[in-house]
């Protein structure tokens, strides 16, 4: 674009504030609608956070006055007038002052304090797992005692370590103890269809409660895995009908019972229950139509419904007070099941 | 020679084979018995899978032929199936139940068919219970008849006595030889209903269908609807009351040598008839499809699946339930639904959407408008004018707000997501329980009033990436209150965002503006 050069001149003078409200806003609007720029635009600011948060650290003087020598040779006289510089002169004089400044800075900085991590970093499970050839699992479990010999003399990142207990672990021995709350993050990766990853998957489905990300954001993910998955294992469907049973907030069961819909194949007898739970008597009439429109997909398949189902079905179609639709549905559903 | 031989037999055996394993076993048999029974007695007949005949005579004798008839691949399955499949004929001569046994857990590779025909004094009560048949037939009965079904076609012809009715599918068909005497109940799901009456009966008559309609050959007096109940008088009234319910189905009422073709339909031929909300459910079904509209478009059925690629003027959609899918609207559009999902496409003017229950989508709102669902998701990609959208239960998402946009959920996320290129926009935002968060880029400009209420304030947290807000907690009952008040970018206007025990984020990102195509007019 021929705007970007000029925008990238002002790209510094936007970091630093010093553009007037008119340019600023030209600025942004450029950005926005520039992917190349939005790359540029956030390699700045990226670079501009990493500056900040670095130690000050005073410059030696004599480099301090080698520099300004180099830069502002007159910079002492202040009878000149000062030379104005061509826009692309000075964009290319403020990069080299990032550059210099931002390099000097990372060199002192690793001098002056060594063994300081400018960003903390997740900790990683696997320097544990290869510590542990005798044991391949890594367990998440509410609590664990590891020996030393199992663990990583590397601590990688800067895990967050609270609640720290010194103890003697074994009176007769030279051995001692150390207990502590870590709060570290795990990436688990695997596919769909690992028990482990079903397993843990499931967990998170029935035990997650009001954390980040919340539950229906985990049934979303679920639901787009697990829709290109031929056959998802029935534990996911079973946590799905645990979540449609009993979770209090109406769009997390809306949710649940519109992701059983899309895993025929991988319906129990435990999930069936919850939907003919559900629509018999789920107060939220979304939640309703959810479950019977996956039970008339179940009964359009030619699956068996059993009686309790086709019963329900039956009552929730003649329901007088029901809402339209579902009852509509319901007798949809019953129109395709084949008495067996 | 002899190899050509070798060969011919080999083939022959092979053929021979081929065709054993593709036979099929096929047995019948038949019991006939005879009991007898009380004028005033009843028969219980359960039959799953098979017609029942019922006819009605004279005597104290109950005679019963029984025909069965097993299919099964092979001579294991038939085996099988001739073993569980049996007879039971219980009871005295007050009560007389005959039923079919099957095996508990049913192996599909084989069918059955039990045919019943029974002989009955035409006083005895008749009870018939069935899943699947060709047919139920109860003839020349006085006494009560009571139909419990599934799936096939019911005829009742010449019954007196008082009836109850309930089938799930099929067809039901009443063949009165005389004036109805006694009081009928006819419920079902799918099925059709015919009733034939003599030209000189006098009934009260209910009628009841969503889907269908309701059609008689007959002068119907002090008709009227209450909701999709009809009530009417055939004849000089004081006669029994003849109910017929069905969901889907039609209901038609001929006088005996009277043409179908000749039937009115009650439900569109009302005189005198004031307006009233639920009329919608008085319009026939339809099913409609169409690419284009080039006018106006206004519509209104009980029950509808309707899709409509592109309307080039007003749009005016009114349903009891269904699908509604509609393309681009050039002019306003206006549709309610009692339930069913709604998903719109391009609307140029006002939107008013609400359904009973269900998810709406808009794909764009260009004007702004009115969203509302009792209970179900909201989604609008683009919102181009102001938008109130409220939901009884559901997240609500807006992907692009360009306007002004009002919010509420009593139960689920919120997620917008404001225009970039929108230094301010107003929000108000309202979650009864669940997150709220605010897309906006690092520019928005607003005065900041959210607040989150809380049993579990370690929980829930207020999440915002803007400087310049000052967040106040306090105790307020067992739950604690957490606001967050400030002005961003220097102020703007009000962004107003309330959750219960939810997260509030207020993110600040770069976001790629949506860009919507311009329709060829």
């Amino acid at each position: 674009m021929p705007d970007c050069d000029a925008m990238r001149e002002n790209m510094p003078l936007l970091l630093t504030e010093s553009l007037d409200p008119v340019r600023r806003e030209l600025t942004h609007q450029h950005i926005e609608s520039c992917p190349i720029c939005i790359a540029e635009w956030s390699d700045y600011k990226e670079t501009w956070q990493t500056l900040e948060a670095l130690p000050e650290i005073e410059v030696p003087a004599r480099v301090k006055q080698r520099f300004l020598a180099e830069v502002m040779p007159a910079a002492a006289n202040t009878n000149v007038v000062p030379f104005r510089r061509g826009r692309t002169a000075r964009w290319l004089a403020q990069a080299a002052a990032v550059v210099i400044v931002g390099s000097s800075a990372f060199y002192a900085g690793h001098r002056v304090t060594p063994g300081t991590q400018l960003t903390p970093t997740p900790a990683q499970v696997t320097a544990i797992q290869q510590a542990m050839p005798a044991n391949p699992y890594y367990s998440i479990a509410e609590s664990r005692v590891l020996p030393a010999a199992s663990i990583s003399p590397q601590i990688e990142g800067r895990p967050d370590i609270q609640n720290v207990q010194f103890s003697d672990a074994s009176p007769t021995s030279d051995q001692i103890g150390v207990s502590f709350d870590i709060t570290s993050h795990v990436t688990v990766t695997g596919r769909p269809t690992d028990k482990s990853m079903v397993r843990l998957l499931r967990y998170v489905l029935e035990n997650e409660d009001k954390e980040s990300p919340s539950r229906s954001r985990a049934i979303d993910w679920v639901r787009q895995t697990y829709s290109h998955v031929g056959n998802p294992d029935p534990e996911i469907t079973e946590a799905l009908a645990n979540v449609l049973r009993n979770d209090e907030h109406q769009g997390v069961r809306i949710k649940a019972a519109d992701t059983l819909q899309s895993m025929q194949a991988a319906m129990t007898d435990g999930t069936r229950d919850a939907l003919v739970g559900a629509l018999k008597n789920d107060p939220n009439p979304a939640v309703r139509i959810k479950a019977v429109e996956a039970l008339a997909k179940l009964a359009r398949s030619g699956a068996a419904l059993d009686p309790d189902m086709v019963d329900t079905l039956r009552k929730k179609a003649s329901q007088n007070d029901e809402n339209v639709y579902v009852r509509v549905k319901a007798a949809e559903a019953l129109s395709s099941i084949q008495p067996r | 020679m002899r190899s050509s031989i070798r060969i011919s037999i080999a083939a022959l055996a092979l053929l021979s084979a081929t065709q054993l394993f593709g036979a099929s076993f096929a047995t019948n048999n038949r019991v006939v018995r005879e009991f007898p029974i009380d004028p005033a007695g009843s028969v219980w007949i359960d039959n799953p899978f098979g017609s029942v005949d019922v006819i009605g005579g004279d005597g104290n004798l109950v005679s019963v032929t029984v025909d069965r008839m097993i299919s099964a691949p092979d001579a294991m399955a038939m085996k099988e199936a001739s073993d569980g499949i049996g007879l039971s004929f219980e009871g005295d001569t007050k009560v007389r139940l005959m039923r079919t046994v099957l095996p508990p857990g049913r192996n599909a590779r084989w069918s059955v068919s039990v045919n019943y025909v029974v002989r009955i004094p035409r006083s005895v009560n008749v009870k018939i219970g069935s899943k699947l048949a060709e047919h139920i037939r109860v003839s020349h009965v006085n006494g009560s008849v009571t139909v419990n079904g599934f799936s096939g076609t019911l005829i009742m012809e010449g019954v007196n006595g008082a009836s109850a009715i309930s089938m799930v599918n099929g067809h039901i068909i009443y063949d009165y030889t005389q004036r109805p005497v006694s009081k009928a109940q006819v419920q079902a799901v799918n099925a059709d209903i015919d009733v034939y009456l003599p030209a000189n009966s006098n009934l009260n008559w209910v009628a009841n269908t969503l889907n269908g309609d309701i059609l008689t050959t007959f002068p119907v007096r002090l008709g009227r609807f209450n909701g999709t109940i009809f009530h009417g008088v055939i004849g000089a009234g004081g006669g029994p009351t003849i109910n017929t319910e069905t969901m889907m189905g039609r209901i038609l009422v001929l006088s005996k040598g009277s043409n179908s073709s000749d039937a009115q339909s009650v439900r569109q031929n009302r005189p005198n008839h004031q307006a009233v909300p639920n009329d919608v459910m008085l319009q026939p079904a339809q099913k409609i499809q169409m690419p284009f509209v080039t006018g106006d478009f206004n519509f209104a059925a009980s029950v509808a699946d309707v899709t409509v690629g592109e309307i080039r003027g007003n749009c005016r959609i009114e349903t009891g339930a269904g699908e509604v899918e509609l393309g681009a609207v050039f002019g306003q559009c206006n549709v309610t639904s009692l339930g069913g999902p709604l998903n719109l496409g391009d609307v140029m003017g006002a939107l008013y959407a609400h359904t009973g229950a269900g998810d709406i989508i808009v794909r764009a709102a260009r004007m702004g408008g009115q969203v509302t669902t009792d209970g179900g998701l909201i989604r609008v990609i683009v919102a181009g004018g102001p938008m109130t959208l409220r939901s009884g239960g559901g997240d609500i998402i807006v992907r692009q707000a360009s306007a002004a946009i009002d919010a509420e959920t009593t139960s689920g996320d919120i997620t917008i997501t404001g225009d970039p290129k929108q230094k301010s926009v107003k929000v108000t935002a309202r979650t009864l329980g669940g997150n709220l968060v605010l897309n906006v880029n690092p520019r928005f400009a607003a005065d900041i009033d959210a607040t989150i209420l809380t049993a579990d304030p370690d929980v829930n947290e207020m999440h915002i990436d803007f400087n310049g807000i000052t967040v106040r907690r306090e105790q307020v009952g067992n739950k604690t209150r957490i606001r967050a008040t400030g002005k961003i970018n220097g102020g703007g206007e009000r962004v107003e965002l309330y959750a219960e025990e939810g997260d509030i984020h207020i993110s600040a990102q770069n976001i790629t503006p949506i860009r919507l195509a311009t329709p060829k007019q």
